[in-house]
């Protein structure tokens, strides 16, 4: 149905918000983009129905380019409709009027028809007795069910939703994303930026991440959100929070790394205990890993979305075959305590540009957490 | 670190405030190993105030259950938290030392 090929956008001032974008959205998918502020999601949505003009690439809609001079795009447009985050009625009319002046204007339907169709839409968003209140006699949840009839009311073969939920209260996100539901029940195509990743990953066929510009990776939700294939969707889906310190010589200072541990922990609300145990953690490991071998990059990582938490090494490769070796066995007490307080370790080896690096992985027992 | 060394019924007291790591656990042992030897001496580690424990520590604590029993001597650990606690249970050595 729509096939994007590097799709670009960069502004006059410089910034690139889309690099080289490359997607394909088919008839009755519901495809939903998460991924950090800032990364171009929204900006990717207006590129779609051209209220932002790409830079450079193209979108074909049905077999018609939608950057080329000959099409046809406001009939291009129609096809496709929008529901912003903010709502964007019209103020002055009456929900009613909202939902009939496209119809009456654009679509050249007759009063009558657009008010039957208009009705038929607020019984489905559960609006029907609302219909000649006025915008500023709803909430912001009506307001966004009001916008999804209105958008509903041109016929659209696919509907993008910028948002639709971050300017609501939480208290009224689940009646919005219901009617989003039912629309998905009933085969609708849409593409929806969204934060709520419980609701993307329940409603999408697939999902596509977008970081740095780029559709950074894409997959159904179960390959997205259970196994992620790169790190950033990773940290991303895990809400992962870290804290770096790099070590650089056997001198360290275990007290300012030990300090910025206790302040990670405090931010994200982690218990005394825990703070103690990933010190303890920390200060053991770094006993038995030899510190003269070059730089050894720790991250402590909190994973918001499931509460695990670990202790990761990026190292030189030499460093591995050590901690490996049997000359360690005077250090029996960390390894004991090591392994006492993690689950597993885990080893692999990164390609980096500077060139491999062994990471270790510690992940901290569940019950200690 | 702070570390006390007192005698008191015919105990001889150290009490450890604060955190036995790396970097303090080689002046607990420098002062721990001036008394350790005294023959049939009873060492009490008074761990009140110890808020956290790492290998370093417990190996000076293990070294000095090994001198004080080379010499005929006792040695308890008193008061731990259930933090420091926990550290030493997962070397094994809580079932070593005499832990009141």
């Amino acid at each position: 149905m729509i096939q994007i090929s590097h799709l670009r956008k960069t502004y006059d001032n410089g910034l690139e918000v889309l690099r080289d974008v490359n997607a394909t959205i088919g008839r009755g998918e519901v495809i939903s983009i998460i991924g950090p502020s800032g990364t171009g999601k929204s900006t990717f949505l207006r590129c779609l129905n051209l209220l932002e003009s790409p830079t450079g690439g193209s979108i074909i809609v049905d077999g018609q380019d939608l950057l080329s001079k000959q099409t046809d795009v406001p009939r291009l447009r129609r096809k496709m409709g929008m529901v912003f985050q903010s709502f964007n009625l019209f103020n002055h009319l009456s929900v009613m009027d909202n939902l009939c002046i496209g119809p009456v204007k654009l679509l050249g339907k007759s009063r009558k028809q657009a008010e039957a169709r208009a009705m038929e839409l607020l019984e489905m968003v559960g609006l029907a007795e609302k219909a000649h209140a006025m915008p500023s006699q709803l909430s912001g949840g009506q307001k966004q069910r009001v916008a999804i009839a209105r958008c509903l009311t041109m016929n659209p073969e696919i509907i993008l939703f910028d948002e639709p939920t971050s300017a609501l209260d939480p208290t009224m996100v689940s009646e919005v994303l219901g009617v989003i539901r039912t629309l998905a029940k009933q085969g609708m195509t849409m593409v929806i930026v969204t934060h709520e990743m419980h609701f993307a990953r329940e409603v999408s066929t697939r999902i596509f991440y977008m970081d740095q510009g780029v559709v950074y990776e894409e997959g159904t939700p179960e390959q997205i959100f259970d196994h992620p294939q790169h790190e950033r969707t990773r940290v991303f889906i895990n809400r992962i929070r870290n804290y770096h310190y790099v070590i650089r010589s056997p001198r360290y200072d275990l007290y300012q790394l030990q300090g910025g541990m206790a302040l990670f922990c405090t931010r994200y609300y982690l218990s005394e205990h825990i703070q103690h145990q990933v010190q303890l953690l920390a200060e053991e490991v770094l006993q038995v890993i030899p510190l003269d071998k070059g730089e050894v990059d720790l991250a402590l990582r909190y994973s918001e979305e499931c509460h695990t938490i670990s202790l990761e090494l990026l190292m030189p490769p030499g460093i591995v075959t050590v901690w490996k070796s049997p000359q360690f066995a005077p250090d029996a007490l960390s390894l004991s305590i090591i392994q006492g307080l993690c689950d597993n370790i885990i080893e692999s080896v990164d390609d980096t540009p500077e060139g491999p690096r062994v990471r270790l992985i510690f992940n901290l027992k569940q019950n200690e957490q | 670190m702070e570390v006390n060394i007192l005698e008191q019924n015919n105990e001889k007291i150290v009490a450890i405030k604060g955190r036995m790591d790396t970097i303090t656990s080689t002046d607990l042992e420098v002062k721990v190993s001036k008394v350790w030897a005294e023959p049939g001496i009873t060492l009490v580690f008074d761990c009140t105030g110890l808020e956290y424990i790492s290998s370093s520590g417990l190996r000076v604590i293990l070294s000095a259950q090994k001198q004080v029993s080379a010499h005929g001597g006792k040695m308890i650990v008193r008061h731990l938290s259930p933090e420091v606690y926990n550290v030493i249970e997962l070397t094994g050595f809580a079932k070593i030392l005499t832990i009141e």
